[in-house]
């Protein structure tokens, strides 16, 4: 953790910070100094760290949401697999109905998930327009 | 293998085949391209000549219990089918030289470089195409509709017909295979089971006929490239697979690939094939194409996990949330229409 510190040059380097310097040198010093693929996979890399850090950001989020859903569509014992895999199993078994309430949870977790992943997906705008106009 | 090897290797293999036909007796640069998550390509010069290698650096085997074709023909097969799309007046490369897994080189073949632009992000906005893109869409028409009408019976037994149904339970044995991780995914495939149209004849199908996989020129297309996921199936699916969200990058209002519209499309289709396919069902497949590029997403995924492959494959992986973003768009939309 990054500590406020008034009386001198913080120390300390937070898991977000340590991964911003690992981009740092992804992108200024390592790519430009590498070609074809190795390039392509530098600023694959560099992206990926983008997406530990959005999900570092957003992870509490969406376990609140699925713990939220579990409660109202899981009822039962907690089995060893996670809430994901419940639920889809559920579909697949044709248990679970998805009304509209399922389907709001579904959407409401996508727009995290994807706010996490690929954020500048085109779609997602469109989706994010539709679904939170909804909301309010 | 090392780059010096294949190089190596390849001097050795294609002075037999080349011989006669393109002049020169060894590679004078070997380039890897990017992209491509499944196969390798490769840039080289023979003498003065560009040539495209394409080549699997993997086994198959480590994950041939996931049924389905998701990773695609044998690069024999595929030669083989991109030797009868060229029959057929398809825009395709020649193919001078085909290697089985066995094969020092591995398993891989050798075909003509076809100039044009490759990059969509170019020519999807350039000035240069723009007279290109206006006649694209009917293009891509015209080609697929000579690609539906190869004789099924010259293809190789891998591409063999399917049904629907088989269709479904393969998706789901891979769903199962793969944790069962998504809620979305099994939402997808069940609303594709319940809202699945008639029984169709099979044709021969591209099976990855999208923006990224096409060559353009100033003329329009030029080639039509990656044939490993040919496959049998509806008409219907090739032209929905080509609309799909995910490959229109960025551009949702030109439905056809980020560059077209659906009625050109079908127009091109309809003028080679004498029938037009059914806007709905196009969009039907365009659903089907969100789960099969999610589920593409999660064998990269699973790929990646046994062994085979880089940052880029694990980073696709993550690109699973894109198929269910559109999935829940697309069926949102169906049901209110």
């Amino acid at each position: 953790m990054t500590q406020d510190n008034d009386n001198g040059t913080p120390t300390d380097v937070s898991s977000l910070e340590l991964l911003g310097a690992v981009k740092s040198f992804l992108m200024e010093s390592a790519l430009p100094a590498l070609s074809g693929r190795e390039q392509f996979n530098a600023r694959v890399a560099a992206n990926v760290l983008g997406i530990i850090e959005r999900e570092q950001n957003l992870h509490e989020d969406l376990v609140a949401l699925d713990t939220k859903a579990a409660q109202q569509w899981l009822p039962g014992a907690e089995s060893g697999a996670t809430i994901a895999q419940r639920l889809a199993r559920a579909l697949a078994e044709r248990k679970l109905a998805p009304d509209t309430d399922f389907m709001n949870y579904l959407k409401a977790r996508q727009l995290l998930v994807t706010a996490i992943n690929n954020p500048r997906y085109a779609s997602r705008a469109i989706a994010e327009k539709k679904w939170r106009a909804r909301d309010t | 293998m090392s780059h010096e090897k294949l190089s190596e290797q390849l001097n050795v293999a294609l002075r037999a085949p080349l011989a006669g036909k393109v002049p020169g007796d060894r590679i004078d640069q070997l380039t890897r391209l990017s992209g491509g998550a499944v196969n390798e390509t490769w840039r080289l010069s023979w003498g003065d000549t560009p040539l495209i290698l394409r080549r699997r650096p993997f086994s198959a085997d480590s994950v041939d219990n996931l049924e389905g074709n998701i990773l695609g023909l044998s690069l024999k097969d595929e030669a083989a089918v991109i030797q009868l799309a060229s029959a057929a007046q398809v825009p395709v490369p020649e193919i001078y030289a085909v290697f089985d897994a066995a094969h020092p080189v591995g398993e891989a073949f050798l075909m003509d470089f076809i100039p044009g632009e490759s990059i969509p992000q170019r020519w999807l906005t350039d000035a240069t195409f723009e007279a290109a893109r206006e006649h694209l869409a009917f293009q891509c028409g015209e080609a697929l509709a000579r690609i539906h009408a190869i004789d099924c019976t010259q293809l190789p037994n891998t591409v063999a017909p399917t049904t629907l149904e088989k269709r479904f339970g393969a998706a789901q044995k891979r769903l199962h295979a793969f944790g069962d991780g998504s809620p979305v995914m099994q939402l997808g495939l069940n609303w594709l089971i319940d809202h699945a149209p008639r029984e169709a004849a099979c044709v021969l199908l591209h099976g990855d006929f999208r923006t990224g996989n096409l060559l353009i020129d100033d003329k329009g297309l030029a080639g039509v490239l990656d044939w490993e996921l040919a496959h049998q199936g509806p008409a219907e699916e090739d032209l929905g697979y080509l609309c799909a969200y995910v490959w229109r990058f960025g551009r949702l209002d030109k439905p056809v690939g980020g560059f077209g519209h659906y009625e050109d499309l079908i127009a091109g289709y309809e003028s080679i094939a004498g029938w037009a396919p059914e806007l709905t069902t196009v969009r039907y497949w365009e659903i089907f194409a969100a789960l099969s590029w999610g589920l593409v997403c999660q064998t990269m995924g699973a790929l990646w996990h046994s062994g085979n492959g880089d940052v880029e494959r694990a980073a696709i992986a993550r690109r699973r949330s894109e198929a269910e973003l559109d999935m829940l768009l697309l069926i949102e939309a169906w049901e209110d229409s």
